[in-house]
């Protein structure tokens, strides 16, 4: 019997760039940003002072009851309260990929449905709620404090409102995560225990859960929105955070075809391996992601000719994309080949543990459509890339296969490849 | 008892996105210290924290209704209910006495218990 193919039939955006499929493919085809000024503390001026913001929703109230977001969306009061902010996100891009896709209360609901998710928890919550427990002397401790707040928390919300009953599973490889979902659902349905995973990733933009990541100096500290995310630039100096949710599912094909669902890619393989290195810096070299991207190649049994673009990780730290140019280079430039390679987060800012759902959903939106999308806002190009295909514009052009790049905390590296269900 | 400065940074902090009545009669407990308007503050938590909403609101239901059983109330939105109402009005409730609530007058008569000086006129 032949092995369960898998593709990925369902989307929904909430992100910087766009909170609907038609207006993340606008933005990526005219290299729109989503970055723009924010004030970290309100009237305090701070080193870094940009973020990838989410636009249409209001969640600055510390209570759910007090959120607004943008029409099209009815949630009953019991499912919003005791989530965290980004888990209201997370459940307007589910919401999308639900109606995306097709998917019925009771497919949802089948055993056969399972759900992954990631997210760093709600940093902003943990905080608020720690500093009543604390000020209260430990008289008032919120009920919901560690449900809402912890970095399983989509995963228990999103499965207790779907009713999911096939396996729930959460995943804390930082901003490897959800490409690692993506992989380990793949496997799930390969190995046929489930006929479809609902990868969802999300996460909060902010002091708490953005703005923090300014103490090791990962952050850009440019205050104009063009120069601060620059991926591959020789002047990048940090990455722009961003939050939202990207919701996708990913289905056993005949089950997809059979009930209609539209396809919009293929995932064919994918592979992973760790740098051994540092918690919190890439290996120089890149070694680990290059490992990764021969693993994906090799489950996918394809060679380095045969991808056509590369969705890379590359965040615009100085040392993260040096550190995956080296890895592109030892897979495709001594094999002879020059894939096209972009980073979307020159537009979006970097997603954390949701990127890799955000960016395998922008390649699943340009495999259908027939685009690859530019690597924005690059004034000079890092010498480190020489040789290498990074295009700058977004280009009407149809790959067959595409390899998405994800790394993260720890030298988790993950690369997963998609085939085009066009051609 | 609360002051209507207080009430009105609570408001802010606990009560934001609540229903209008909620809020007015929280700000009218803060002026007039009355049992009516607690308990108008409390139903009106309760009804907004319910899983299934009943039509009726819980302030006209009979005093007899059960938490459980009629109203579905779970462990959590209970003690999202009294985390709430402890915030608003400085009180505190004892778990074993949580455990004995059965009832809307339970629930109502237990945090009167621990504001004696409310007016009892309407």
């Amino acid at each position: 019997m032949s092995q369960p193919r898998v593709v990925i039939s369902g989307l929904g955006f909430v992100t910087s760039i766009g909170n609907s499929k038609s207006s993340v493919r606008d933005s990526l085809h005219s290299l729109k940003t989503g970055i723009e000024p924010i004030e970290f503390i309100p009237g305090v001026k701070l080193p870094v002072s940009v973020a990838g913001t989410i636009k249409g929703f209001d969640t600055q109230s510390m209570s759910w009851a007090g959120w607004t977001w943008p029409e099209g969306y009815t949630f009953a009061r019991d499912v919003l309260r005791n989530m965290p902010p980004h888990g209201l996100y997370a459940l307007c891009a589910t919401e999308q990929m639900v109606a995306d896709s097709k998917l019925s209360p009771e497919l949802l609901s089948s055993d056969e449905t399972a759900l992954f998710c990631s997210s760093a928890g709600s940093p902003k919550l943990l905080a608020h709620y720690l500093h009543q427990i604390v000020d209260s002397k430990g008289q008032r401790v919120p009920p919901a404090g560690v449900v809402s707040t912890i970095a399983g928390t989509l995963n228990f919300h999103l499965a207790a409102h779907y009713h999911i009953h096939g396996a729930v599973v959460g995943f804390s490889s930082a901003c490897a995560s959800t490409t690692q979902a993506l992989g380990y659902g793949f496997d799930e349905i390969r190995l046929g225990r489930h006929k479809r995973v609902i990868v969802v990733g999300g996460e909060e933009v902010g002091l708490e859960a953005t703005y923090t990541f300014h103490g090791m100096r990962a952050l850009s500290r440019q205050s104009d929105p063009i120069k601060a995310s620059r991926p591959f630039d020789k002047q990048r100096d940090g990455f722009v955070g961003t939050g939202g949710s990207v919701a996708l599912v990913i289905e056993e094909r005949e089950t997809a075809l059979k009930r209609g669902a539209p396809i919009y890619a293929e995932i064919v393989g994918w592979g992973q391996a760790g740098d051994g290195h540092n918690p919190a810096i890439s290996d120089p070299e890149g070694n680990g992601l290059a490992t990764a991207m021969k693993r994906a190649l090799r489950a996918s049994q394809l060679e380095a000719n045969a991808i056509e673009y590369v969705n890379a990780h590359a965040t615009s730290t100085p040392a993260g994309d040096a550190s995956e140019a080296y890895a592109l280079k030892q897979i495709f430039t001594r094999a002879g080949v020059t894939p096209k390679i972009s980073s979307t987060k020159a537009l979006t800012g970097h997603g954390l543990s949701m990127s890799g759902a955000m960016e395998t959903a922008f390649c699943a939106l340009a495999l259908s459509e027939g685009f690859v999308p530019g690597s924005a806002h690059i004034t000079e190009l890092d010498s480190v890339c020489d040789g290498l295909n990074i295009i700058q514009k977004t280009e009407r052009f149809s790959p067959r296969y595409i390899l998405k790049n994800s790394s993260g905390f720890g030298g988790s590296n993950v690369s997963l490849v998609l085939r085009s269900v066009v051609n | 008892m609360i002051t209507l400065e207080e009430a009105h940074k609570n408001i802010k902090e606990s009560l934001v996105g609540f229903p209008k009545e909620v809020m007015e009669a929280y700000l009218a407990f803060a002026t007039k210290a009355d049992m009516e308007s607690l308990d108008k503050v409390v139903t009106g938590i309760l009804q907004f924290y319910l899983a299934k909403a009943p039509k009726t609101a819980l302030s006209d239901m009979a005093g007899t209704t059960r938490l459980r059983e009629d109203l579905g109330m779970d462990s959590l939105t209970m003690m999202d209910t009294v985390f709430l109402v402890e915030g608003l009005f400085s009180i505190k409730l004892e778990d074993e006495e949580l455990a004995k609530l059965s009832t809307l007058d339970d629930l109502r008569q237990l945090i009167h218990s621990r504001l004696p000086s409310i007016s009892k006129t309407k």
